[in-house]
């Protein structure tokens, strides 16, 4: 049945304080969720004082800088900062976006930061992905055709054709939108997520590709793809401004054409 | 935390298999699809249905029962039950699908499926009654 509590192993409590240096005049308080695996005791939030004189304007440049120069042991994943490679996706102020690509100001009380919503927990703020890497390997995300390419060229696209995969191949795979999905948290042994659905769509749209029956076959299934309930999360919340849901209203769109 | 995704020392099946699972079930576009239509169907019959019992507010049993037993009021009648019990069991499936896993599923479904299509039932037969009824007023 559906947990309404979280498991004792999983109540959050109250951490350390890390207090800004004496005369810092700008500071901003952080939260962060901190669990260790090795240390055998529950997830706490430990509170770091920052002074945001010091540091750059985004949430990453505050977490990079408690890393740095404040706690060596908070443990997270970033890479490019600048929001092309999806590493530092993780719950900010309640919504699932990147690190990098949120300005600390746009937070007006203390920063609450917590790993990606249900999944497990690696380390910190590092969540287990790999089912949902799994997840999107299933889809077979590649180009699928039985035609063979053009001896001297690329395969070719219209600038029509070439337009219809426009706000789905800028998908990072961050798992934002599928993290912060509530179908995801209740079926997603099942059910595929935002992600991985848009990035099925991505290629059943995709004129070069020659399997859309296929893949269709593939998503027919009531948890697979229907356990969407468009509860419209995955849009809300993506940080590159994609619309996941609407990928996946287009998936049941040709599943039905193809039946009636 | 959903099973799959936890690391348990006991399932060393990989990722991938589980993500496959047992394949697609090859169904869903029919339930997606129906729920949809007998919610749209529903509109226009339960607006008809509110008018009605309002005009009929205050009528006599035998104006009420005259007024079940027209082909068109009790057609609409039994369209209504139908396609409510209908929609209510599409509706309830999905819940069930969201909120209980594991073995619980299938005795909830049955179970939710039995009820709604008893009541359903005790509708229709409530509403042919009504229709099949000899009017009153013309033995009177």
């Amino acid at each position: 049945m559906v947990e309404f509590s979280l498991p004792k192993n999983s109540t959050v409590g109250k951490g350390r304080i890390f207090p800004a240096a004496p005369g810092a005049k700008n500071v901003k308080s952080f939260g962060i969720y901190r669990w260790n695996p090795d240390d055998g005791s529950n997830p706490v939030v430990d509170t770091y004082e920052i002074d945001l004189d010091k540091i750059g304007p985004m949430v990453l440049d505050a977490l990079i800088h408690i890393k740095n120069d404040v706690d060596p042991t908070l443990t997270f994943r970033r890479s490019c900062r600048e929001g092309i490679c999806g590493s530092c996706a993780m719950n900010i102020d309640g919504e699932n976006t990147l690190a990098c690509l949120k300005p600390i100001k746009d937070v007006k009380a203390a920063v609450a930061i917590y790993p990606l919503p249900h999944m497990p927990v690696v380390k910190d703020l590092v969540p287990d992905l790999n089912g949902a890497y799994a997840q999107l390997r299933s889809i077979e995300p590649w180009m699928k055709s039985d035609t063979a390419p053009p001896p001297d060229s690329e395969r070719r696209q219209s600038i029509e054709e070439r337009a219809k995969l426009d706000g789905m191949w800028e998908c990072i795979l961050c798992f934002c939108c599928t993290t912060s999905c509530p179908s995801y948290w209740w079926n997603g042994d099942r059910y595929l997520g935002p992600a991985t659905l848009l990035a099925a769509y991505r290629w059943i749209a995709d004129s070069r590709d020659e399997h859309a029956g296929e893949r269709l076959d593939a998503l027919e299934d009531p948890l697979k793809l229907y356990a969407c309930r468009t509860i419209m999360n995955c849009t809300q919340t993506c940080p590159k401004g994609l619309n996941p849901a609407k990928a996946i209203a287009r998936i049941k769109e040709l599943q039905l054409e193809r039946k009636i | 935390m959903n099973a799959t995704h936890m690391p348990r020392m006991d399932v060393m099946r990989s990722q991938l298999s589980r993500a496959r699972g047992l394949g697609s079930a090859k169904t869903g576009v029919n339930h997606w699809w129906m729920e949809r239509m007998s919610a749209v169907a529903l509109v226009p019959l339960s607006g008809w249905f509110v008018l009605q019992v309002m005009r009929l507010a205050g009528s006599s049993q035998e104006d009420v029962v005259e007024w079940g037993g027209k082909p068109t009021n009790s057609s609409m009648l039994l369209a209504l039950m139908v396609l409510t019990f209908y929609h209510m069991q599409l509706g309830l499936q999905v819940i069930i699908d969201d909120y209980v896993h594991g073995k619980p599923h299938l005795p909830a479904s049955l179970l939710m499926k039995g009820v709604t299509f008893l009541i359903g039932l005790f509708a229709v037969i409530a509403v042919l009654k009504l229709a099949l009824a000899p009017s009153r007023k013309a033995s009177a």
